[in-house]
């Protein structure tokens, strides 16, 4: 049984190969992770979200379409001579938390704060969930679709 | 001449300056001593290098072999009580502007600032970013404006000989005119925030600096109002981030209810809309069947007369064109 197919049963999603994205919903995140991690991807690449700002209805969409966050996780499986990747991908709907994996990874810790910090995605069980870029009392998430860049700030105190 | 009637040797707060300018000989002495002081202090700047990007580069090239700004006294040293000028070289954020002001808080007297470089001196084309200071002389005095983007280590250089003229003509007791702000990219727009000695300056922000700074638990944490993650001081860190949940979901019922309203608006909107469209349709119907009645009416009434007037027109017309 390949990773990719225990991937597929574990998700029950349809998974080609691991290096494509593949869509994965927030409750199978973490399992999934611990998955591919005792299959050998051991290396934690990055994660990076995304801000959909959702639309309201108009001529070109009437229906309209809400807020979400989209949550792209890699992981590397590092092999002598060659090496291959994780990819996948988790959909929130505005407000709803994702588990972090700092519990698996350790390098997730500042890569999950970032997120917090620019995009405004909450990790659950992350130890340490503070900004690591804006200062402390700073308001806002800067890489909302949403946050205006003329947006005031503080006179830098 | 005394003023109020008071002596007018007294100008002096302290009796023993008082009594220095009184003694003859002292005021030689003491502008001798000055003059010695002033020609060490202009011949060992030693710089505080506050470097942020790629101006740090230059203002590392500055310190090699083929410029050797070491000739001239000038030797970096990595800590603020050690150093005479602070060279701002590089952008500085939003976040890091207390941090600067830290910095030159803790530097002795006699000291100055240098701003090397587009971003220390205006934001240059960072300057629209919500995050970036509009110049580093909105937070610290600038005594030496050093433009570039970034300046070569010889522009670095001359600045600081510029620096050194100013400091001998000050101890002359010669009136130094202020550096002129450079123009650089981007300089229509007068920032939010007035730089330092600005008339139009708030009066309140100079606080707000000190306030800022008090909560970066410079001068106790007990100025400090928020943690970290913005939440009051107090709150555990397992109810903070139960806390920040509650609070993006907040937002984001918040920003549902936005939207319900503004799709309530667009189909009120689109209501009328049809409405509209279906009066227009039902009143340019009934124009029709009124002009449909009309004409038949016409009809009726001309019907008897449709042939001889055909008959008539027929060869008139032929006869008109050529």
């Amino acid at each position: 049984m390949t990773t990719a197919e225990k991937v597929a049963a574990l998700t029950g999603t349809e998974v080609q190969e691991l290096e494509t994205e593949f869509v994965v919903a927030p409750e199978h995140h973490f399992a999934l992770a611990e998955l591919l991690q005792s299959e050998g991807y051991t290396f934690y690449i990055t994660v990076a979200a995304t801000h959909f700002a959702g639309e309201v209805p108009n001529k070109k969409n009437p229906e309209g379409s809400p807020e979400t966050f989209q949550v792209a996780t890699v992981l590397r499986k590092p092999e002598p001579g060659a090496s291959s990747f994780a990819c996948w991908r988790v959909e929130l709907a505005a407000g709803e938390p994702i588990d972090s994996l700092v519990p698996l990874f350790e390098g997730a810790d500042w890569q999950g704060r970032e997120q917090f910090d620019l995009v405004g995605v909450v990790f659950k069980n992350h130890p340490d969930l503070r900004r690591l870029m804006m200062p402390e009392d700073w308001e806002g998430h800067p890489l909302r679709r949403d946050y205006a860049i003329e947006t005031a700030h503080p006179p830098w105190r | 001449m005394a003023v109020d009637g008071k002596n007018d040797s007294l100008t002096y707060t302290n009796p023993a300056m008082d009594l220095m300018a009184r003694l003859p000989g002292v005021d030689i002495f003491t502008s001798t001593v000055d003059r010695l002081l002033t020609w060490g202090s202009s011949n060992s700047l030693w710089m505080f290098p506050m470097a942020t990007s790629c101006c740090g580069i230059e203002f590392m090239a500055s310190a090699t072999a083929r410029v050797d700004i070491d000739r001239m006294g000038t030797i970096v040293r990595g800590s603020p009580r050690q150093g005479d000028v602070m060279v701002v070289a590089g952008t500085i954020t939003v976040k890091m502007a207390p941090r600067v002001k830290k910095l030159w808080d803790q530097m002795p007297e006699p000291k100055w600032c240098v701003a090397m470089g587009s971003c220390a001196i205006s934001g240059d084309f960072y300057r629209d970013i919500y995050s970036v200071i509009p110049g580093i002389d909105t937070v610290v005095p600038v005594d030496i404006y050093v433009p570039g983007c970034p300046p070569n280590p010889e522009q670095l250089m001359a600045g600081l000989m510029r620096l050194q003229e100013k400091m001998r003509a000050q101890q002359r007791g010669e009136w130094t005119e202020p550096e002129i702000r450079p123009e650089t990219e981007k300089m229509n727009t007068q920032p939010d925030i007035r730089r330092l000695l600005d008339d139009e300056r708030d009066e309140g922000i100079s606080q707000a600096q000190y306030d800022g700074s008090c909560s970066l638990g410079m001068h106790g944490n007990e100025h400090r109002r928020h943690d970290q993650v913005g939440n009051p001081v107090g709150v555990d860190r397992e109810q903070g981030v139960e806390a920040l949940i509650l609070r993006a979901q907040a937002h984001a019922q918040a920003m549902e209810a936005l939207r319900q309203e503004a799709a309530q608006e667009f189909a009120a909107a689109q209501a009328a809309k049809e409405a509209k469209a279906k009066a227009a349709a039902e009143a340019k119907a009934a124009a029709a069947a009124k002009a449909a009645a009309e004409a038949e009416a016409a009809a009726a009434d001309d019907d008897a007369s449709v042939a001889g007037d055909a008959a008539d027109e027929a060869p008139a017309g032929d006869g008109e064109t050529p």
